[in-house]
């Protein structure tokens, strides 16, 4: 039965994905990209991670998506039909890349070892089944599915501080870094009278 | 209501804390889908509507719907059947399985948010570990439903309408999750279920500085979020026609319809479960929940009463949204930003440092007493406080120095020297 599900999943998710990449339309490509956000959302819950898929929709796309959308709307004309760039010109290049990247990750995950208290994923066959219930002594893997947000926040906070936190500062850098660029450009157009006549916002002002 | 006692004293012994997959389960899921989310949840839609006529004619002295049956009870009726009957068109320029598509994901993200809701003890759908951040992550979903329906209409009135939309949605997202997470804070799980009996233990969350902050954040925030007036900009019928869902008739506008004043609920009940104690009368008697016994007849009783109650306060809530609708213009575009990441982010921000310190003083020590609440107000309320003020004088003073441009939107013509109001106090 899980066993089926994953496929049906991985199945459709795959299917959204090659959508993705061969639709001519740029918003219906960023609408099939979120249902293949949505397939791996699900091959989370199929692992027992609640937390990381509702993580993944409230990011991935309630977010990214949205940016994707506002970004192709204010770059590409509002429909977003234009057609994108000679798409087999491309072709080669992108397909060394995509084969590159697919081996490099096949046989890092095939490779895995496994930490030190842990057998190694790539020689598990099945995973163990869910701990049910809340009687009985309480184990790690119990109290991590009944409050994965804790669990999540002990690790996070004690074992992936350095990572978390470097990953912290990389964001806000990000963050400031993107502000930095957006208000350079503010800086050149005099903010008081006289605006230049290039900018579309004075322009609809001045008419008013 | 009695279906659902119904539903209760059948299905009690199947709750636990972990989702078991067996029969009766599922016959739950079965029941909650057949019953809540197809039956009960589309009547209280219907009948919010006919409220708010109501309610609505009562504040613009009017009297409102009365000829549909008595108090025009059947009104909302006769308004499903008018919108089932017209005819649903799809504009020739549309992209149509989009344009399909989009009032679906709306009503879809509506209905989902409700599926983690506490209505009382043993009477949540379902009782999720990560409850609180899949609710997050449902409603997260109705803004690419809505700039879908924008984009794929091809009117700009319903594009010009779902950026607006989209813009608003995104802001205000940020203070309405921070607002919560002082709860989590104190309840030390995403779980709605144990952020209620929390609330049993402890008290209201609502009943200290931070909580109520958070609360008054989280309402504000929460009508943001559902497009309510003064923040109902994305379908400013006196600019736009309709917003995004300009081009859309029939039960397709119904779904759209549907989705908002389910919205509306979901918030309501949202914040009254994590903040306002549930289904809870006293703020800090644990009233009804301790004398709940072994045998069904007290689930049932207990039940009836919490489930009473709790409908009392999402209609509260509901009736408050009304008011405040009925009430209050709308917001000017560019104070709907800043009022969002000037006032309300920043406020949140503080408020999760000074819900860390309620828990500090007042949670962790352990068993909870009127001296310590007291203490903890003594301390968290003065800082509260201080942050309202300092955000709002912040906010004036920095407003006051920015120097007016022709950008500034305004009406008739401005500069400095020129007088009027929107003229900077720097340059006079």
């Amino acid at each position: 039965m899980l066993r089926n599900l994953f496929l049906v999943i991985s199945t459709l998710g795959l299917a959204c994905a090659l959508a993705t990449v061969l639709s001519r339309n740029l918003v219906r490509a960023g609408l099939w990209l979120v249902a293949f956000f949505f397939c791996v959302a699900c091959l989370f819950v199929l692992l027992e991670a609640e937390f990381l898929a509702a993580l993944q929709v409230l990011v991935y796309i309630g977010a990214v998506s949205i940016l994707l959308m506002f970004g192709i709307m204010l770059t590409r004309g509002v429909q977003g039909t234009d057609p994108t760039s000679n798409p087999s010109a491309r072709l080669a290049p992108g397909l060394v890349a995509g084969g590159v990247l697919f081996l490099l990750l096949s046989y890092g995950i095939s490779r895995e070892r496994g930490l030190r208290t842990q057998r190694s994923w790539a020689t598990t066959g099945e995973r163990p089944a869910i701990e049910p219930g809340t009687e009985g002594p309480s184990t790690p893997r119990r109290d991590a599915i009944n409050n994965m947000g804790k669990a999540l926040g002990v690790e996070l906070m004690s074992r992936y501080v350095i990572a978390f936190e470097l990953a912290g500062l990389l964001l806000t850098a990000a963050l400031v870094g993107a502000i930095a660029v957006a208000h350079r450009e503010e800086a050149f157009e005099p903010s008081s009278k006289g605006a230049p006549a290039s900018s579309p916002a004075a322009e609809s002002a001045s008419v008013a | 209501m009695n279906v659902f006692e119904g539903a209760a004293c059948a299905f009690l012994w199947a709750q636990s804390q972990a989702v078991e997959l067996d029969f009766w389960t599922k016959a739950r899921w079965a029941l909650w889908l057949l019953v809540g989310f197809f039956g009960i949840f589309p009547g209280i839609v219907a009948y919010m509507v006919w409220l708010e006529r109501k309610v609505a004619a009562r504040f613009q002295d009017r009297i409102g719907p009365n000829r549909v049956g008595p108090f025009g009870l059947l009104q909302p009726i006769a308004d499903a059947i008018k919108l089932i009957t017209k005819e649903d068109l799809v504009p020739g320029g549309a992209d149509g399985a989009v344009h399909l598509a989009a009032p679906v994901l709306v009503i879809t993200s509506a209905f989902l948010v409700m599926a983690v809701i506490p209505f009382a003890v043993g009477l949540a759908p379902v009782n999720l570990p990560s409850g609180l951040v899949y609710l997050i992550a449902a409603s997260s979903l109705s803004p690419l439903g809505i700039f879908l329906a924008g984009w794929s209409s091809r009117n700009k009135y319903s594009l010009i309408g779902a950026m607006r939309a989209v813009a608003q949605l995104v802001s205000y997202e940020v203070p309405q999750v921070l607002a919560t997470i002082p709860v989590v804070l104190w309840a030390g799980s995403f779980s709605l279920v144990s952020i209620f009996d929390r609330q049993v233990n402890q008290g209201w969350f609502v009943a200290s500085p931070p909580g109520l902050l958070g609360f008054v954040i989280l309402f504000i925030a929460s009508i943001a979020e559902v497009n309510r007036a003064p923040f109902d900009l994305p379908e400013a019928e006196s600019e736009l026609i309709a917003g995004y869902h300009t081009e859309y008739s029939g039960m397709r506008f119904g779904l759209f319809f549907l989705a908002e004043y389910l919205s509306v609920f979901a918030v309501s009940c949202l914040a009254t479960a994590i903040f306002l104690g549930g289904g809870m009368p006293i703020p800090f008697l644990a009233f009804p929940v301790n004398l709940l016994g072994e045998s069904a007849w007290s689930y049932v009783i207990v039940d009836a009463m919490l489930l009473a109650v709790f409908l009392v306060k999402v209609l509260a809530i509901v009736f408050v949204v009304l008011w405040v609708r009925a009430t209050l213009p709308r917001m000017r575009v560019d104070r709907l930003m800043n009022f969002s990441w000037k006032y309300l982010v920043p406020l949140a921000l503080v408020n999760v440092l000074v819900a860390a310190v309620w828990y500090e003083l007042v949670i962790r020590p352990g068993a909870f007493d009127a001296g310590r609440w007291m203490m903890g107000t003594a301390v968290t309320g003065p800082i509260v406080a201080a942050a309202c003020w300092g955000v709002f004088a912040i906010n004036r003073a920095h407003g006051a120095r920015a120097p007016v441009s022709e950008q500034w939107p305004s009406v008739g013509r401005i500069g400095p020297g020129v007088g009027g109001r929107g003229v900077s106090r720097r340059g006079l």
